[in-house]
Formats: structure tokens, C-alpha cells, sequence
């Protein structure tokens, strides 16, 4: 059972996690470059990037 | 009994989550104590997205939905009521905090979700909406501490729109020690705080693994201009505008009040003996705005007197009873706040680190004479250094705050505050001056403020952090962009590119080498200034007149 609500009573329903995944790796690696930006510390935040319409640009 | 829901906002989103909103912990205590149903749903804690709010708003039929913050959360709130809104029709939404508390009309005005807006402290307001809910009435106004929405009607008795109500001032509370314990059960201490636990200031809090904070007192007795105390410091005023309409005012040129509370030694070591107990703590963090003004207003035995009980009640750290260096097997608890430059003393430096104290912050702001002198801190370049010596001495480390971007600050406070940097060797990264809903210069500066955002208030609140990246800039002699590159230049003590930057500013200034590296012009015409400061002790007095 989740325990993201606290209280002094029970709630008629429960709230279960659905956000239960775990930090992924690519996560963990942005988050802990961000706190080191600079010099030689810079990064593709990838869910960021914005693919072009060109074909060409998409490259399997 | 009200079924309340209780939501913590979204703050500081770059960080991890580390404070436990005190507000919320003592409101949901004292709904708890009067028998109501009480739940808390912690977003700036677990920070699950809006699939897990839905069920969140889903799992009950809730009476009340509440939240408040700091200005800062304003955008995790505004997300937070559309969604309750829609998911919860007909429950009543309550916000409240210094968000609410510092711009009560424009909350309203941007959250038309929200129902009630609780202005200032909602120890006693809150308690008496719940019991307005369980008595079917919802005369919200006939409270006092409230902003509400009014219907209108036509003479059709057709509804024609609301309008904003301001009910009467709230009281302060005059015994805090009336206040139960903060409800910290109500929050993910194991899951999520305490593994946050660690605080970058000191030794000891850079090894802490189980810390709480708590609020000793309310209030300061200082006027410094980019402050802001939203209601709970005697700084509110209601005044009447030319329509006859209530406008909540803060401090404004030559006009302040303050209203000083603070716990009583006996109940601060309780709260904290009873943390340390309950949850084996070994870290405290004082919240406080400035414990130094309570120990002034105590007559130096406030701080003493906590001390001693630290001692007595067993929370001494061991490796100060036992002169040894801090490591992870010391038991005990440390402890942090706030100190100030000029209300400090060394005597009671040196008991507070007897009994624990870590790290004390320090808002020295700024090291140059000039810039001081205006900014209403009551400090000085020479008391900061005699704080700094002071404090270091104590076996304490002082937190060297630093600000940059003050009205007034020129090339010469630039060069000040260099040298003290070097002199004292202080690593810092200095906030940008930002003027805050509810500060004096928000007051002043409210027109350039809104004019560097469109005209958009809306967009400056939502564009606010914690000052470390410029916002709103209220310096008169540079812009955004001077201000960002000249911290860079500061804190590599390039004072070569600095000097070489001077000269090209002078001249596109018309300011020749030797005078003032300053276009300041004062906005505040002193001569139309009516002086009135009005400072109370409020309260917890018996400590004072030992």
C-alpha cells in the first residue's frame, strides 16, 4: 500500500503510485552533469531535442 | 468534522526536496487537535506528476482543499487548483501563506479557482473556517483574515459577476506557545526528508542524516528593504485607497512596523527533545528570521536559556563534550539559524556553540559603506567583519551571504566587496537583489518591476527563484546583463577587466574618472517621508524580565 497520503484517517479510496519508475540512468546522468555545467561539463538533454523535419536528419 | 485536504506545493524544483513546510505541519496539527479529518498530500516531497494528484483529489470527498506557500510556489499552486477545480467541484479552496498573504487581490484576480484566501497567519483563521464548514455557513467574510468572492446580482436577482472582500485584520496570536507540535508524521520523513537531510554549511551539517527544522519565533526587528515578513511580523497594515476598497500594505518608505514572538526556551528544547526522541534527529535547522533579534528583545537570556536546556536535557553533541573532532558516531544534536551582524555578541556566540550550533547565516549583503547605508540592515561593514572574527572564534561557521544588483551599487561597492572577499576568504556566489512581493522595494520599484515584464505582474511572480538568477532588476547603474557578468568577473577577482569595464561604462555615462561611478537618483523623495516605526514585544515576555 502507497503511503503518499498522510493522515488521521482512512481515505476511501487509496492512492496507489503509478510513477513508480525508477530514475532512469539518462536521468541520473543529466541531473548530476546540470549540477556541474561548465568547461569541459556540457551535455544533450535528449528529451529535449527537437528532431528535424528532414528526413535526413533521422539516421537509424 | 471538515474532511481536509492538505497540499504542498511544488518549490524549488532544481533541488530536492529538504524542508518540511513548518505552515502546513502546525495547520494540519491544529485542525487535528480540534477533531477534524485531516489528510496531506506532499507534491514538493514526492513530486509524481498529475496522474497521482488525480487520485490524490479522487480519494475522498474532501471539504476543504488547502494550500499556501512562499511567492515561489506560485507556479505549482496555479497548476495545482485549475486541476483541483475540475476534478473537485464542490469543494471549497482555500489558499494561503506569503503567496497569498503579500498580493491577496492579484491572487485572486490570477486564481479565480480559488474560493478563500487566508491573509497572514491562519493559526486561528483556518480553525474558524473549519468551523463555519461543519456549521453548514460559508459568511467567509465574517471571519477575520479573509479574502473572499462576493456574488452580485442584479435587480433581477440574476447573478451578475463577484467581487473581492477583504474582511477585518487578523490578530496575531500573542502566545505561541499556545501552538501544538507540528504534525511531522503527516510528512515522508524516512521516505524523502531525512535522506535529504544534509545541509552544505558545516561539517555537521554536511553529515547529518536525520534532520528536522523548526520555527522558534516570529518576527525581526530590522527594516532591510528586500525583506518581506507577509503578515506574521506586525508588518501588515490594512489601509483604505480612494474608493474606500481595503489594500493590504507592507512596509513602504519611513513607515514600518513589527510585532516580536517568540517561544519560550522551555518550549523549543520540549518540540526538540520530543523530535529527538520520536525520530532519533541529530540535526535541527532553526528557521527562524533572526534569532539575534529575539535575543536582544529577551535581554541576552533567550538564546542562554535554550542553550542550558540543549545541555541539560541531553542533546549536547558528544564531540564538543568531549572536545573531539565531529564525525558520524557523534550522537546529540547540532543545530543551525540565522544570526545578524550587529545583534550578535561574542559571550552568547560561544554558548551557542557549546550546545551544538553549527553554522550561523549571516546577510552581510555587502561589505561597502555606501551601499549599506541604504538598505536598512542596521549593519555595517565593520560590525560584519567583528560578527565574522566573532563567530569563527566561537568554533561556529558564519555563512557569509552576499547580495549584488542593491539600487545604488557602483563600481566602488564592486571593488569593496572584493577585497573583503579576499581578506576574509569568502567563497561566494552573491544572490542578485530581488525585490519580492511584500518588500519595501516591491513597493517602490512596482512599476519598473511590471514594466521589465510587459506590464505582465503575473509573469514576473512566475519568473521568481531564490535570487541566484536575475529576475526583476532594480540596480540604477546596471542593467541584467552588467550584473550577471560582473559576478562572474567578481568572483574570479578579475579586477583588471572589472577596472577596464569602468571606463567604457563612464563613458557612455558622461561620468568622469574621479567622481561617483553612479546615475542613482533616489526614488523616494525623503521630504514628503512621514517617519513612523512601531516595534512590540509581544507575548513570551517572562524570559525577558528575568
Amino acid at each position: 500500500m502507497s503511503n503518499l497520503l498522510k493522515g488521521n484517517f482512512n481515505t476511501e479510496k487509496t492512492v496507489v503510485d503509478t510513477n513508480t519508475s525508477e530514475e532512469s540512468l539518462e536521468q541520473r546522468f543529466e541531473k548530476e552533469a546540470l549540477k556541474k555545467l561548465g568547461g569541459s561539463i556540457a551535455f544533450v538533454a535528449k528529451k529535449e531535442v527537437h528532431w528535424g523535419d528532414n528526413d535526413d536528419s533521422k539516421k537509424d | 468534522m471538515a474532511k481536509i485536504l492538505f497540499i504542498n506545493p511544488l518549490v524549488r524544483e532544481e533541488d530536492d526536496p529538504r524542508h518540511v513546510p513548518y505552515g502546513i505541519a502546525l495547520l494540519a496539527a491544529i485542525a487535528m487537535r480540534d477533531g477534524h479529518q485531516v489528510q496531506v498530500y506532499d507534491e514538493n516531497a514526492w513530486r509524481k506528476g498529475a496522474d497521482v494528484r488525480e487520485q490524490v483529489l479522487n480519494a475522498d470527498h474532501w471539504d476543504v482543499i488547502a494550500l499556501g506557500g512562499i511567492t515561489t510556489a506560485y507556479g505549482s499552486i496555479k497548476t495545482i487548483v485549475k486541476h483541483a477545480r475540475a476534478t473537485c467541484p464542490d469543494t471549497l479552496i482555500i489558499l494561503g501563506g506569503g503567496v497569498l498573504t503579500s498580493l491577496p487581490r492579484d491572487m485572486m484576480d490570477f486564481l479565480p479557482e480559488v474560493d478563500v484566501g487566508v491573509i497572514g497567519e491562519a493559526f486561528v483563521t483556518l480553525p474558524e473556517i473549519l468551523s463555519k464548514i461543519d456549521a453548514g455557513q460559508t459568511d467567509w467574510e465574517n471571519i477575520d483574515g479573509i479574502i473572499c468572492r462576493r456574488t452580485l446580482a442584479d435587480e433581477q436577482n440574476s447573478d451578475t459577476g463577484s467581487e473581492l472582500v477583504i474582511s477585518g485584520q487578523r490578530t496575531l496570536i500573542p502566545d505561541l506557545d499556545s501552538l501544538p507540535y507540528p504534525a511531522w508524521d503527516l510528512f515522508p520523513l524516512e521516505e524523502v526528508y531525512f535522506p535529504n537531510s544534509q545541509v552544505l554549511f558545516s561539517e555537521e551539517g554536511m553529515l547529518a542524516q536525520r534532520r528536522l527544522d523548526i520555527n522558534a519565533s516570529y518576527g525581526c526587528s530590522l527594516i532591510c528593504r528586500y525583506c518581506y515578513h507577509l503578515g506574521i511580523a506586525g508588518d501588515m497594515k490594512y489601509e483604505k485607497d480612494e474608493n474606500n476598497n481595503i489594500q493590504i500594505e507592507f512596509d513602504k518608505p519611513g513607515n514600518y512596523s513589527r510585532t516580536i514572538r517568540y517561544h519560550s526556551p522551555e518550549y523549543i528544547v520540549g518540540l526538540v527533545k520530543h523530535a529527538y526522541e520520536k525520530y532519533n534527529l541529530d540535526f535541527i535547522g532553526f528557521l527562524d528570521e533572526n534569532l539575534m533579534t529575539m535575543d536582544q528583545y529577551s535581554k541576552r537570556t533567550w538564546l542562554k536559556e535554550i542553550c542550558r536546556l540543549w545541555i541539560e536535557n541531553g542533546m549536547q553533541p558528544t564531540c564538543i563534550h568531549d572536545g573531539i573532532e565531529h564525525d558520524e558516531n557523534c550522537t546529540g544534536v547540532h543545530w543551525s539559524g540565522t544570526s545578524h551582524a550587529t545583534l550578535c555578541n561574542k559571550e552568547t556566540l560561544e554558548v551557542m556553540r557549546e550546545a551544538g550550533c553549527s553554522h550561523l547565516i549571516y546577510g552581510y549583503e555587502s561589505f561597502s559603506p555606501h551601499v549599506m547605508k541604504t538598505i536598512g540592515k542596521g549593519a555595517t561593514p565593520k560590525t560584519n567583519m567583528r560578527s565574522f572574527f566573532w563567530t569563527l572564534e566561537s568554533g561556529i561557521r558564519p555563512i557569509p551571504n552576499q547580495i549584488i544588483g542593491f539600487p545604488n551599487e557602483d563600481f566602488q561597492a564592486i571593488y569593496d566587496n572584493m577585497a573583503a572577499w579576499e581578506k576574509l576568504g569568502i567563497v561566494v556566489k552573491p544572490f542578485f537583489a530581488t525585490p519580492y512581493p511584500g518588500s519595501e522595494w516591491f513597493t517602490v520599484y512596482r512599476d519598473w518591476i511590471e514594466e521589465q515584464y510587459d506590464g505582465n505582474l503575473e509573469k514576473y511572480i512566475l519568473d521568481l527563484g531564490d535570487a541566484t538568477r536575475i529576475t526583476a532588476v532594480i540596480s540604477h547603474n546596471f542593467n541584467a546583463v552588467e550584473l550577471l557578468g560582473l559576478r562572474e568577473l567578481m568572483m574570479s577577482f578579475d579586477y583588471k577587466r572589472i577596472g577596464e569595464y569602468e571606463q567604457y561604462w563612464r563613458n557612455n555615462h558622461n561620468i568622469p574618472e574621479g567622481e561617483p561611478s553612479t546615475i542613482f537618483k533616489d526614488p523616494v523623495d525623503k521630504s514628503t517621508v512621514k517617519k513612523t516605526t512601531n516595534i512590540k514585544l509581544v507575548g513570551r515576555i517572562d524570559t525577558a524580565a528575568k
